[in-house]
């Protein structure tokens, strides 16, 4: 058997293990374990598994997971994401789908200081999911406006699909940063856009509240927004501006969470014990997940899938806009059954080479892209990650509901990405500027 | 519960907390690093080295609790869509190799880590031996194959007792 085929067996016996529920890190594992064994021996294979997985978790440039990950928790449990929600709603929520658009603006302030999808969709559902039901608003808009508002945590900085991104590509983290706030803020217009013309033709799917004082959004300014904008600047601004790695920006970013909330008083040692448990976790799924990726990759790399894809590509009588869309194509399939982060880390190596290397695509436009089509499959059946952690919240509402309410934020997702594609400036005009 | 799954569950939860102190020492680390090259043009030596170890032991001791709480990331596509019998049997015949996988990489983990003590390797700024931080990865991964070989085991003595 030619290393190719032992290659495309071992794709295929992947994602039998993955359809039989086996965790996406140990199929990679066990899959790149295997394949290196049989294309080379099981004691290089052992070797290679120890000193790849322990040089993952020990790398320094990946320790930034863990911190961004802490400070989005911490500034749920200190209840910053409940005030930033007050905000939102003081300024829009007269406003008949004002606060499906509060929520909107919510996620995005909040992806300020948070890098997951998840815990964004997590946090602000929580808060947003009453208030809506509490308004008479539609259940198919309230669940739904908070997936897909969840998916602008993953493009406004920090993103942790970015670091792993950068650190996969060897792109600075900075400029993927700075590369995904002009396009993280295009796309809550959009999903503004997409709410304001729902309602406009089906007003009883999200009435108008009341209206509050000056004085009352004085004081929700004061209290939410002031707070994010002044962490978002000690930590990424220090990151921006060349003082601090990304893991020093993270961790200044805790600190931040930490002294804003103790200043104000609402520490509490309950609060950091909680943050701490769920960052250990969350962030231990996500790097046994990059561990694996990078035993997967091994085996991939040895049976040369990559070049001989880049090859098949170069070769290809087609304009590269045809072939880039037909790889953004199986992103937008695979998106709706892989994870977004295990799809970015599983296709990496197959297809950035093809698109950076053979047709010349800009390696930073690639990357806001490729966040932009997996931030399609966290709202999209049958694994819309970003669905099932509304659907935690809002037990009451049953899935296939969540799933009608997203398509209006599909389709502005689509509008995005067809913007994006149109005009990458969207994308490389910050970095380009400031990176 | 039975007593070993107790013992197991009870050693997860103690990791879980070392891991979280871990991240606590990777913070303040980082952050006295910072202060002292803004404030006083100085800093800790060894401190990118000594993050990377820490936040390695700290995801190995995490790892078992993610898996006590399904957090690891898994695919719905096919098992819950078959009838109870058939997902009964299938189950074992999946999870089963996967737990033993695990031990087995948390032995040769182990082996890795005597290899660098043996071969005296240090950590290149500060020349400390870091093999202490691959046993803690490794034993993170001995106690993810034992959790995931008790959550296997109801449908192996399911199976083994039709």
């Amino acid at each position: 058997m030619s290393d190719l085929a032992v290659g495309v067996v071992g794709i295929i016996i992947f994602f039998v293990l993955l359809a039989f529920r086996i965790p996406i890190a140990y199929a990679m594992m066990i899959v790149g374990f295997a394949g290196f064994a049989f294309l080379g021996s099981p004691g290089a294979a052992w070797g290679m598994l120890s000193r790849e997985i322990f040089s993952t978790f020990s790398s320094y440039s990946l320790s930034v997971i863990p911190m961004f990950i802490w400070m989005g928790f911490l500034a749920y449990y200190t209840g910053i994401g409940s005030r930033l929600y007050q905000f939102a709603y003081r300024m829009m929520g007269h406003y008949p789908g004002g606060l499906a658009i509060a929520t909107q603006g919510a996620c995005a302030i909040f992806g300020a200081v948070c890098g997951s999808n998840t815990a964004t969709a997590a946090t602000i559902g929580a808060i947003a999911l009453p208030e809506m039901k509490r308004y008479g608003y539609a259940d198919s808009l309230a669940t739904a406006s908070v997936a897909a508002g969840g998916a602008l945590g993953v493009l406004i900085p920090p993103s942790v699909i970015f670091i792993v991104y950068g650190i996969a590509t060897e792109q600075s983290i900075g400029r993927l940063f700075l590369a995904g706030i002009i396009p993280g803020l295009l796309l809550m217009v959009l999903y503004i856009l997409a709410v304001v013309l729902l309602v406009r033709r089906h007003a009883d799917l999200g009435p108008a509240g009341r209206k509050s004082s000056w004085r009352e959004r004085w004081q929700a300014l004061r209290g939410g927004m002031v707070e994010v904008l002044l962490i978002f600047a000690f930590s990424l601004g220090g990151l921006f501006a060349g003082w601090f790695t990304p893991t020093e920006a993270g961790a200044m970013g805790v600190f931040a969470v930490l002294l804003v909330s103790l200043l104000q008083r609402r520490f509490s040692w309950q609060a950091l014990k909680k943050s701490l448990l769920d960052t250990t976790r969350t962030s231990a799924m996500i790097l046994l997940l990059v561990g694996g990726a990078i035993v997967f990759g091994r085996f991939i790399a040895l049976t040369r899938i990559p070049f001989a894809l880049a090859g098949w590509a170069a070769g290809l009588e087609m304009p590269p806009f045809l072939i880039m869309a037909v790889i953004l194509l199986i992103y937008l399939v695979l998106g709706c059954f892989i994870d977004a982060l295990a799809l970015i880390l599983l296709t990496i190596p197959i297809f950035y080479p093809v698109v950076v290397t053979v047709l010349g695509y800009d390696p930073i436009w690639f990357g806001v892209i490729i966040v932009l089509v997996v931030a399609m499959g966290v709202i999209t059946p049958p694994v819309g990650m970003n669905v099932y952690i509304v659907k935690g919240v809002a037990k009451d509402v049953p899935l296939e509901t969540i799933f009608r309410g997203v398509w209006p934020f599909l389709l502005a997702l689509f509008a995005c990405i067809a913007l994006l594609i149109a005009f990458p400036q969207i994308a490389t005009f910050l970095p380009g500027r400031l990176g | 519960m039975h007593p070993a799954a107790k013992s197991i569950t009870v050693v997860t939860r103690a990791a879980d907390y070392i891991a979280g102190f871990l991240l606590l020492l990777v913070m303040g680390l980082v952050v006295a690093n910072v202060a002292l090259r803004v404030l006083f043009n100085g800093s800790i030596l060894g401190t990118y080295e000594m993050v990377g170890y820490l936040t390695a032991a700290s995801i190995g001791l995490a790892l078992a609790s993610c898996a006590v709480q399904n957090g690891h990331l898994a695919i719905e596509l096919i098992v819950h869509r078959l009838p109870p019998r058939a997902r009964k049997l299938i189950g074992p015949l999946f999870s089963l190799p996967a737990a033993l996988f695990l031990l087995v990489a948390a032995y040769q983990l182990g082996r890795y880590g005597q290899r660098v003590a043996l071969s005296g390797e240090v950590a290149p700024t500060t020349g400390f031996p870091f093999h202490p931080f691959i046993y803690l990865v490794a034993f993170g991964f001995f106690i993810l194959g034992l959790v995931e070989l008790v959550k296997a085991w109801p449908s192996v003595k399911g199976v083994a007792g039709r």
